[in-house]
Parts: structure tokens; sequence; C-alpha cells
């Protein structure tokens, strides 16, 4: 295994239970990976922990007030490291308890079946049968950007929070920047994110992305769209940046720090990969076939490296999939459902197919919607801002794709997954009982509504059932 | 109502419409027939199942038609959807060219449960929805899930569907050969592109020649074949023909070579029964039959069939004659009906019309032997130690060797060659 992220430690594991004796290669001296490290986990952490900051202030209109919260910035990156840290060595605990053997070091491809590694201790020299690729991404950081000053970030660095800017510019509207965006806004930066496209979160339906838009709005600074970072220069302890927007005309700027999130790269460079008979793309995403395998006979690849959505979850499954095929069971990433997660304030989460797609794909479908103002629970939370939204193939009325945007949402995607896993109608998910009062009911009464029979909601239909 | 074309039976499903019978805006009858059906050889016509006007006919003369498929409208009395033909119906039952009933019932009518919706899923057919436990398990016995139906809302396949497929491939493949040939898919046909070295032309294979090209395989995969080969001397039969054939055709029947050829052949299988006869692989028997039809191999424009002329040793050569007339000239104009091709017990196919000398004919399955015919040509023959030129006719006899051994083959030759040579001319008269 080489790599210790999400994708190889999950294969280690699953190799090892499965029988296989397994050497974990990793060049961090914690286990995890970006996800755990510099990624999912220390962002979460940090969004919940500065979201507190907004609620915080809402909690005033119910009658619960606050003296304004203070942020001691230094134990609230000592809390989140923690976390990382006790995650990281619990990963470390697995491994031992499997028999997995961890080598910390830099792998180096010498051939198919040899691997080099730079330890701290000198070079080590690994031959085996198998092995899995599994080295990730790192952040994408264009040559204009790249002036080798601290205060131009990327996630990793930005998730140190070492310090809260007073003036942060997020370039890259995608979910990293919206999500690490939230973070800094929360605990006092003013905002300003610029974005290339003309939205925010590009790839989501447009009704879904709207409540995220509209809070980031209301918290950010600016939002910015049509519009590209033409030159940035470190000025004093500031940055200069100019920008240019959609009239073309340049605009010049000071930010304490930036953020720069306009996508992450797979991490094949100085792999020794060319040693091997692995083929990549143009784009250096390693070339996998549904089993998770490579041109090369005894290599595999799962995860950021080997293309398709960069997502944890994404690495885990074909974590299995890749082992699978080595022990010889049948299996296949094709078909599996991936569900994708934004964790801004609402929450933005997918699964199956977008309604766009589905429109540009011609299908014959109905979006069956169900606005969260009709939610009891959601307005419990005063947090209306929500929508659930069913995509179901016409023909055989099975959900094929699930929308949702709200408080929560993230949890909420799962049922999605698994409705459409079991391949269930949308009646199958209109019988189903959701109990009550939960946000989880508005899957139910989208389903419904299908039918144009939803209780919260009214909106009758001509439809024999 | 719109009447659709009833199941055939036997695993058919599609036919060519020859004919059609009734005009837009006609009264017709139930019963009536609506249109004439070409499957396998056999053309019949397909009734219709209810009376009333017939407002617009969907099919066109050539149009290749499935079953299910909508053939007119009907306006009228709303009675039930065409029935399917129950065996006895007219519509015909397909594929044997002049094979007999099978031992075993057909296996068309299926329990409904798992039973794919279509054997040959389409390529881009959508994933069937099924949850990840059965596609697993799908995927661990090697199944298409595209070809289990699912019972389970919005065709979701549920275990129960997968037991319920797994069973019926099992009924299918423990069916004797006889009735699985008739569902067997097609092997996968190697990809050549002809076009790469000339020019080609592709014409599709018609119902006639698939079923002959069923049976030919099926005969030859089934079949140890050996043909024996010899030749009679008709010199004198010849001239018998030819002094009475005047007055047969007074009498309306023409007499060919053929005609004596049934009739020696018929005397010949009273001597040796076991060329008359039929392997029961299921039973291991050998069954021997004490009535003589004989199978004629008459070669139309669309290819071979093989009517089947009954009792021939009961007949006169008069009688069968005529017989033979009648049923070439409705063979050559695909009038013949199934019946009239089942049942044969021996095949005698002659050549010697076109021309050719020895050949090894195919054993027309499920009968175990087959005389072929040549030409007969004047030949140099020693007689009496003279060279003298005589009329010769080349005899092929293919056997099944499972059954008929190379001892009673020569045996039976001999016989049929001394038939030929002294032919009893009383027989004539």
């Amino acid at each position: 295994m080489l790599g210790a992220g999400p994708g190889g430690y999950a294969a280690a594991f699953y190799a090892a239970d499965l029988g296989k004796r397994v050497l974990l290669v990793e060049q961090e001296k914690k286990l995890g990976g970006v996800c755990l490290n510099c990624g999912c986990i220390p962002s979460k952490a940090l969004l919940h922990a500065s979201n507190i900051m907004a609620e915080a202030r809402e909690s005033a209109h119910r009658g619960i007030l606050f003296d304004p919260p203070r942020l001691e910035l230094d134990k609230l990156r000592a809390w989140k490291n923690g976390i990382v840290d006790k995650l990281a060595a619990g990963v470390g605990f697995l491994a031992k308890k499997r028999g997995v053997q961890v080598l910390t070091g830099r792998g180096y491809f010498e051939g198919s079946q040899s691997l080099r590694v730079e330890t701290p201790e000198g070079q080590q020299f690994v031959t085996y049968d198998k092995a899995i690729i599994a080295v990730g991404s790192k952040p994408a950081l264009p040559k204009v950007f790249d002036l080798g000053n601290p205060r131009i970030m990327t996630s990793t660095e930005a998730l140190e929070v070492e310090e809260i800017p007073a003036d942060l510019l997020v370039v890259g509207g995608g979910y990293i920047g919206m999500e690490l965006g939230s973070v800094y806004a929360n605990l006092g930066s003013k905002v300003v994110v610029v974005e290339a496209l003309a939205g925010i979160l590009t790839g989501a339906d447009p009704d879904l992305i709207r409540p995220v838009l509209q809070s980031a709005q209301k918290r950010f600074r600016e939002l910015r769209f049509n519009t590209k970072v033409t030159q940035m220069s470190s000025k004093g302890r500031k940055i200069r940046v100019v920008t240019e927007g959609p009239d073309k005309v340049e605009k010049e700027e000071l930010f304490d720090r930036v953020l720069v999130s306009v996508g992450r790269v797979p991490r094949f460079h100085d792999l020794g990969l060319e040693n091997t008979k692995i083929e990549q793309d143009e784009r250096g995403f390693i070339k996998v076939n549904d089993k998770m395998q490579t041109d090369d006979p005894a290599l595999l690849a799962i995860g950021d490296i080997a293309g398709g959505v960069m997502l944890a979850h994404k690495a885990s499954k074909e974590a299995r999939v890749a082992v699978e095929t080595i022990v010889g069971e049948p299996s296949t990433s094709a078909g599996v459902v991936i569900p994708a997660v934004v964790f801004t304030d609402p929450e933005l989460a997918w699964c199956g197919v977008t309604e766009s797609e589905a429109r540009a794909q011609g299908m014959e479908f109905e979006a069956a919607k169900f606005p969260w103002g009709a939610s009891g629970r959601a307005l419990t939370f005063d947090r209306t801002d929500g929508l659930t939204k069913l995509i179901v193939d016409l023909a055989t009325e099975r959900v094929v794709g699930v929308g949702m945007v709200g408080h929560g949402a993230g949890e909420l995607i799962a049922e999605g997954v698994l409705a459409m896993e079991m391949g269930a109608t949308v009646r199958d998910l209109a019988e189903s009982v959701h109990p009550h009062p939960t946000l989880s009911e508005t899957i139910m009464e989208a389903a419904e509504s299908f039918y144009g029979v939803a209780t919260h909601t009214f909106s009758p239909k001509k439809r024999e059932e | 109502m719109d009447l659709k074309l009833p199941p055939l039976g036997e695993g058919v499903d599609s036919g060519s419409v020859v004919g059609i019978l009734v005009r837009e805006g006609d009264q017709i009858a139930k019963g009536q027939g609506i249109i004439e059906l070409e499957t396998g050889k056999a053309v019949a016509p397909v009734p219709s199942p209810a009376a009333g006007k017939v407002t617009k006919i969907l099919v066109s003369l050539g149009d290749k038609i499935s079953v299910g498929q909508a053939i007119l409208c009907l306006e009228g009395n709303a009675s039930a959807a065409v029935k399917p033909a129950a065996p006895a119906a007219p519509v015909a039952r397909p594929v044997r060219p002049a094979g007999p009933a099978k031992a075993a019932p057909p296996p068309q009518q299926e329990p409904e449960a798992g039973v794919g919706a279509q054997d040959e899923p389409a390529e881009d057919a959508p994933p069937p929805a099924a949850s990840p436990t059965i596609r697993r398990l799908g995927r661990q016995l090697g199944l298409d899930l595209r070809r289990v139906r699912g019972s389970a809302s919005g065709g979701r396949i549920v275990m129960e569907d997968l037991r319920a497929y797994i069973q019926r491939l099992q009924h299918l493949a423990s069916q004797p050969r006889a009735a699985t040939s008739a569902t067997a898919s097609k092997p996968a046909a190697p990809s050549i592109d002809f076009a790469k070295w000339g020019a080609i032309t592709k014409r599709p294979m018609t119902p006639l020649r698939k079923a002959i090209a069923t049976h030919m395989s099926e005969s030859w995969q089934a079949t140890p074949r050996v043909t024996q080969f010899d030749e009679a001397d008709i010199t004198a039969l010849n001239e018998m023909r030819a002094t009475r054939a005047g007055a047969y055709e007074k009498k309306g029947a023409r007499l060919t070579l053929t005609s004596f050829a049934l009739k020696i052949v018929a005397g010949a299988l009273g001597r040796h029964p076991v060329f008359n006869t039929s392997l029961d692989e299921a039973a291991d028997e050998v069954i021997y039959k004490e009535y003589f039809h004989i199978g004629l191999a008459v070669d139309t424009e669309q290819g071979l069939i093989v009517p089947v002329l009954r009792d021939v040793d009961k007949k006169d050569i008069l009688t069968l004659c005529k017989e033979m007339n009648d049923i070439a000239a409705k063979t050559r104009e695909r009038k013949i009906s199934l019946e009239e091709m089942q049942g044969g017990t021996f095949t005698i196919t002659n050549q010697g019309g076109i021309g050719g000398g020895h050949f090894t004919p195919v054993i027309n399955r499920p009968e175990t032997a087959i005389l072929g015919l040549g030409r007969g040509a004047l030949k140099a023959v020693v007689r009496e130690g003279k060279i003298e030129p005589r009329l010769m006719l080349p005899l092929a006899l293919s056997y099944d060797h499972r059954v008929i051994d190379g001892g009673a083959a020569v045996r039976f030759m001999l016989d049929l060659v001394k038939g030929f040579e002294h032919f009893d001319e009383q027989q004539l008269v």
C-alpha cells in the first residue's frame, strides 16, 4: 500500500482482514492522509466550532443572549489538532492490531514489483506481489500565486489557522473555498470570494446552490463571479491582488491573506511510475479499469490518484474493490452511487443524477421537491433555508437522483444513497415511515409530492397510481 | 381493437407475412384467416379470434412480425384479445421440416416468475434494479442480471427472482436435446469483415433456410453417418418406363424413375426393417415402424422441402405417381402443410432430374437412413466378358451407424440394386 489516506489505510486493513501480508508505506509520520490531517477532519472540526459564533449571534432573537463570543485561537487550534492526533493514532492502532506493517518514508517505484522507500533512517527496498497506489492529490497552486509567501495559503495552511486575517481573499468558489471561507468569516475575517465561473459550487443544481449562496452573501463581504486573478504580489505584510471581472476592468486590492482553492492535482511526480507499465492520462491521473487495475498487472490504483471525483469515500470504496480484485472476488466500482457533500451552512448534498444532468441527457424524469419552509422541524431550528429534491425516472418510477440543501443535508443524503442502491421507487420512499418531527421527513414528503399528496404542501397532480 | 400475433409455440417467436387475406373495410367472421404467415417451412393462415370490420391493416407483404405484434385493427365485437394458439389451432407449428412430433413437451409455457423479459438483453440496457447484495451474488454466480426479470416494485430483482431464474435454467438444460435445440441461443459469430477482400452482398436467411440449416446441423451432429455407394443397371427399367409412360399419361400420371424407386425402396425396407427405424436416445430404444411413409426431397425455389408419401407399400404405382405429382406441385407452390411433411420413415433424394452422380445425403432426422439417386448415364460395363454400354444409376445410401452396421448396409444396398435391375413389370399394370 503506497499512501495511508482514506483509500490507503482502508485497503491495507481490508487486505489484512482477508489474510494478506500488508506493508503500508506513508511519507508522513502520521497516518490518515490529507483527509485526516489537512482536509476533511480538521475542516469539519473548524466548521463546527466556528459555526457556533454565528449561532451565538442568532440566538438572541430566541431570547437566549450571549456576550459576543471571544476567540482563543491557540485553544481552537489545539482542539482541532487534538482531534487529528487522536484519529491518526487510532489508525496507527488499528494497523498494529491487524498486523499491518507500517513504513514511514517516500516510495519510488524501481520496477513493477519493487519499491525504494526513502526513510529517515535511510533507503529500504521492498518487493511485493501486488501494490495499490493511493498517493492522493494536493492543492493546485498555479504559478501566478506561487510566491513563496506564507500569507498565500492553500487549504493545508488555512487549516492551521495561524491567524484570523482581517481581510481574506478566497480564490475559487468550489467546496473548499466556500467551506474554509465560511470558517474564516465565522471567526471574524471579511471574506471576498473570486470565482472565474458564473457561480459557486458548479456542478450542483442551481435551486440547491441558492440557499448556500444567500447565506454566504450574508456572511462574506462579497462574492464575485466571472472574475479572474491576474496578478498577485507581496506588499509589506499584505498581498496585493489584481482581479479582472466580466466588465474587463482591473481592480487592485490589498488583503491580509489569500486562500488559493482552485482545485486539486494528482500527486504523480517523482513516483517512478515510468519504471512500471502504468499509463496515465494527460493530467497525470493513473488510468484504471472498473476493478481499479492499472496497465501494470502488479499494480492497482485508487482514490484521487486514479481520477474521478476526488472524495474520501470514493477512495475507501475503491479500496474495497481493489482488495477484492486482488483476492479474486468479482468486484467492480461501476454503478456505485457516490454522494457528494458540501459542508457549508446550509449544507449541500446530492447523489445520483442532478436535475441539470437529467435534463441534458434527455431523460424522461420528474423532480419531486419539498421545500423546507413546509417542514415543522426545520422551523424549530430556524433553518427553513432548505430543499429536498428527488429525481424520478418516469419509465420505472425509480429514484435516480437525490439532492438536498439545508441543515444536516450531509447526514440525510445517506438515505438517498441507500434508496438508489436498492433500486427504490419513489413509492418505496413515500411509503416508508419517517419519524416526526425530523428533517428526514422531507425525503418522504418529496416522494409523496410526486403523487401530489404530500401532507404539508399543496401541489395536487392528475396522476394515476 | 388490435389483433395481435398469438404465440406460435415451440420457441418460435416470429414469421414472415406471405399473404394478406383481407382488405380494409371487409367484414370478417371469427376464425377467418387474416394473414398467411411463413414460419420455418410451413405457411399457414392466422385466424381472427373475433368477428368484426377490418378498419386498418398494419402489416405488409414480406414483413417480419413477432408474437404480440399488432396485425390489424378490428371494429366490432369487443372480444378478448387473440388467445394463445392451442396445439390444435390452424396456426402453423414451425421448425421441423419433415420431423415427427417431439418426445418432450415444448418448453414454451414457463412459470412467470424469474423468467427473463427477453433472452438477449439490448446491449445498452440500463443496469437492472437490484440491491448491492443481489448484484454481488450475480457477479459471483456469473449471471447477467439484465436477463433476470425483477418481480419487486419497479422491476427490482430480489432473491426469489434469482432463484426462479436459476431453476428455469436448470429445467431448460435438462430437457432432451430435441427440445433444447429450439431454445438454444445462437453461438456468437466470429466477426469477419468479408468486404475487406472485395465487394459483397448480404442476404438475410429466410425462415425456410434457417429451418433447413437447423435440421441439417442437428442431423450432422447427432448421427455417425456412413454413406454406401453403388450403381444399378437400369437399362431394362428405363425401357419399361418408356413403354408405359404413354399409358400412364393418359391416366393423368407421370411415370418417372422416382415412381419405381418408391416401390423398390418400400420392398427393400420390408425385408430390411432396420432401415425403417428411429433411435430414441433418451430411452435407448430403436423403434421399428410397421408402416412405410417415404419422404421425397423436392427442390423448390426457396430451398429443400421433403413432403411424405404415406403407405407406399400399399399403393400401386399409378396411385403413387399421381400422389407424387400432386405433392410435388403443392410443395413448389408452398401450399404443403406441416402434417404432410411429418411421419416419414425413410427419404429418397433424387438429383437425377437435374444431374449429378454419387453424393453423400444427410439423413433426414429422426430417420436412420436416406437414399440418394444420381442421374442415370450410359457407361461402359463388363457383362459376361464383353464391354457393353448400359444405363447406370448412381446410388448413395447414408445410414446412421448407431443403429445400422456396415453388413446390413451392404445387404440392403444389394437388395436395392436387385430391385432396380430386376423390376417386376407386373407391378406396372
